[in-house]
């Protein structure tokens, strides 16, 4: 039989640790549950993993395009167009400096920001697992196991103080 | 999650009165916490309220940009640049005056945002994102001043590096061109910074939306929900921003700055200018925010509980501290020009302090620095937030002179006599008074549009601050919880 997911809602951080942590001694194992809360909440708190983030890579990617843009406007370029000011070298690197910092940090900047959309999957306005209460404050629990063990699992989790154990289904944002 | 309000209960409370003279720590923010659902209802309560006033306001800056900034521009446009003041010697007039003082006040919000973000000055959290929407809408204004200062405005695509058969290419050499570039970074950095610490707060008005609302506020959330992956990903973005947005803001003015100083004229070739024009533009970008905070808190409903005096106090110390250094850097640029001896510097500064625009550069000194030093060290002065208000409102009368007097009035001074003219500003006038009202008209727009309190921001603070007994003492205490 497919497993059902469940949503537990809890208050505050404490019961959310301790029912994850009793998810965990029931066989829930971490890729099978998902944590949303309102604030971010550092993963050691709740005993969950650190997730994985490609953003300051990205960042960084960018920011070595950039330079080499910037590069091959101040420097490429006007091979291209010369613009020839009398006593003026074609390629000054001064000026060029400022060119190569702007360049690059624009081009962080760009990447960090598309790195957010490719690693969070934005835009997503697809059907999704949610509850609106995660945004006035709750901290969800998403959890997958087999519907004929729902009871042994909701009185566990009441009993680490979870304000509602429900099954839950995707829902248009 | 109810998490800071614990230690109001009980012998604490007790402990609080018996110690009345003692700092009561439910005056700050952070000491004061309310459920986040409540809070949440406060935020979008104050979106949603508008009265007649608003609507009145609101309409009076429409028909000003109506009239003051588009009909005004499009004849400028269709004239020529004639309808405007500029002429020699000032061909730089009121358009760049404009174009300063814009960049000027956007570098508040990066500088509260971002530095204090970085140096973790909890006081930020409030007034972050009002202070963002300066920026962001404050480059638009300067960069509309741009282009009117262009004239012909439909050429404008001749600045950008784009493969032609013209046989033109930028030159690369040009302070105007690095303009063009630091300002075109400046501005997408904002705007993604601004957007960024917005997505968790549009996802909550999405949660609480019917109507249009909801679908505007579905397709910026972009499906947020507030997953681990998301906040990681987010805080990861925020912080790579609030680093990398701090040197691109103190390159922009120091390039603004560098189109005056490159050029060997009198009063502008220096070598502080950079930096004079930096604490010039956090200066202007304080008060500004002052005004901001002042006007949301008096018109909006709710903002007494998430902006308060503490606030204004903190701001209030900022803006002393700031013209503590804006004063040394004028008076390094001022003291070193004037004692260089070159004739028509000397004629300039002469001219400065008894020519006929004496008056604006007083004012500017008054305004700018001995306003602030008399009256800012004053907690009560601080506190007070229509005071404050109108120091930062003054501030920035000062600030606009001080472009005022670097741009067209030092222009009338230069090393020909015979071209010597006081420029006298036209259609410029109008035009000035279509950018203030487009910047007033889209700050109101987006104030119901968009929470200008980011909350998630606000219940972040409020669940790391508690207070810790310590001997006979409870003390205020940050956890960090990265």
């Amino acid at each position: 039989m497919a497993d059902t997911t469940f949503l537990a809602l809890f208050e505050d951080i404490d019961p959310a640790a301790n029912a994850i942590e009793k998810l965990h001694e029931m066989g829930v194992t971490n890729d099978r549950m998902e944590v949303m809360s309102g604030v971010p909440i550092n993963p050691r708190m709740l005993g969950r993993p650190h997730p994985w983030t490609n953003v300051s890579r990205l960042a960084l990617g960018g920011a070595i395009a950039g330079f080499f843009f910037g590069l091959f406007l101040n420097f490429g370029t006007p091979n291209l167009y010369a613009v020839r000011v009398g006593g003026q070298a074609l390629f000054p690197i001064p000026p060029g400096l400022i060119i190569l910092f702007e360049m690059t940090m624009l081009f962080a900047l760009l990447a960090t920001f598309l790195g957010v959309f490719l690693e969070s999957d934005f835009p997503n306005y697809r059907s999704l697992q949610y509850v609106p209460q995660i945004s006035d404050g709750k901290i969800g629990v998403f959890f997958q196991i087999p519907q004929e063990e729902q009871q042994k699992f909701t009185d566990a989790l009441n009993e680490l103080g979870a304000e509602s154990v429900e099954p839950t289904e995707a829902r248009q944002l | 999650m109810a998490v800071t309000s614990k230690y109001f209960s009980g012998s604490e409370r007790a402990h609080e009165e018996h110690h009345e003279e003692e700092h009561d720590p439910r005056e700050s923010l952070m000491f004061d916490p309310l459920p986040r659902g409540v809070m949440n209802d406060m935020v979008m309560e104050s979106m949603h309220t508008t009265s007649w006033k608003f609507w009145l306001v609101l309409g009076i800056l429409a028909f000003l940009v109506a009239t003051c900034f588009f009909y005004a521009w499009g004849y400028m446009i269709s004239e020529g640049l004639y309808v405007a003041g500029v002429m020699r010697p000032s061909f730089w007039g009121i358009f760049l005056v404009n174009t300063v003082f814009w960049i000027g006040i956007s570098h508040a919000g990066t500088f509260i945002s971002a530095i204090l973000r970085v140096m973790k000055a909890e006081f930020r959290r409030p007034f972050t994102r009002a202070a963002e929407l300066m920026t962001t809408f404050g480059l638009i204004q300067a960069g509309a001043s741009i282009f009117m200062h262009l004239g012909r405005v439909w050429l404008a695509y001749w600045l950008f590096p784009i493969p032609n058969e013209r046989q033109l290419w930028p030159n690369f050499h040009s302070p105007l061109m690095w303009d063009l570039l630091a300002i075109t970074t400046y501005v997408l950095g904002s705007t993604m910074y601004l957007f960024l610490p917005l997505i968790p707060d549009l996802a909550m008005a999405r949660d609480r939306s019917t109507g249009w609302r909801k679908t505007f506020y579905r397709i910026l959330a972009l499906g947020f929900r507030g997953t681990e992956g998301e906040w990681r990903h987010l805080t990861v973005a925020m912080n790579i921003f609030a680093f990398a947005i701090i040197p691109v803001m103190f390159s922009v003015h120091t390039i603004v700055s560098w189109d005056f100083a490159m050029a060997m004229r009198p009063g502008w070739s220096s070598t502080v200018f950079g930096p004079y024009f930096v604490l010039g533009a956090l200066h202007s970008g304080m008060g500004a925010v002052a005004i901001v905070l002042f006007i949301m808190r008096a018109t909006m409903k709710h903002m007494d509980y998430f902006i308060r005096k503490e606030h204004f106090d903190a701001l209030g110390k900022l803006m002393l501290i700031v013209s503590f250094a804006y004063a040394y850097f004028f008076f390094n640029d001022y003291i070193v020009q004037w004692y260089g001896g070159d004739l028509a510097t000397d004629n300039l500064l002469h001219w400065l302090e008894g020519g006929p625009m004496a008056w604006m550069f007083f004012q500017m000194i008054g305004f700018n620095i001995v306003l602030p030093w008399l009256t800012l060290w004053n907690k009560r002065i601080r506190t007070t937030p229509w005071l404050l208000a109108l120091i930062g409102l003054l501030i920035n009368v000062g600030m606009y002179w001080e472009r005022y007097v670097i741009i067209p009035v030092m222009l009338t001074i230069n090393r020909m006599p015979f071209t010597w003219r006081l420029y006298e500003p036209r259609i410029e006038i109008f035009l000035t008074i279509g950018t203030f009202s487009m910047f007033l008209l889209f700050y109101m727009i987006a104030s119901r549009l968009i929470p200008l309190i980011p909350v998630w921001e606000v219940q972040e603070g409020q669940m790391t601050h508690s207070l810790r007994k310590v001997g006979k003492a409870h003390l205020p205490t940050i956890t960090e919880f990265e």
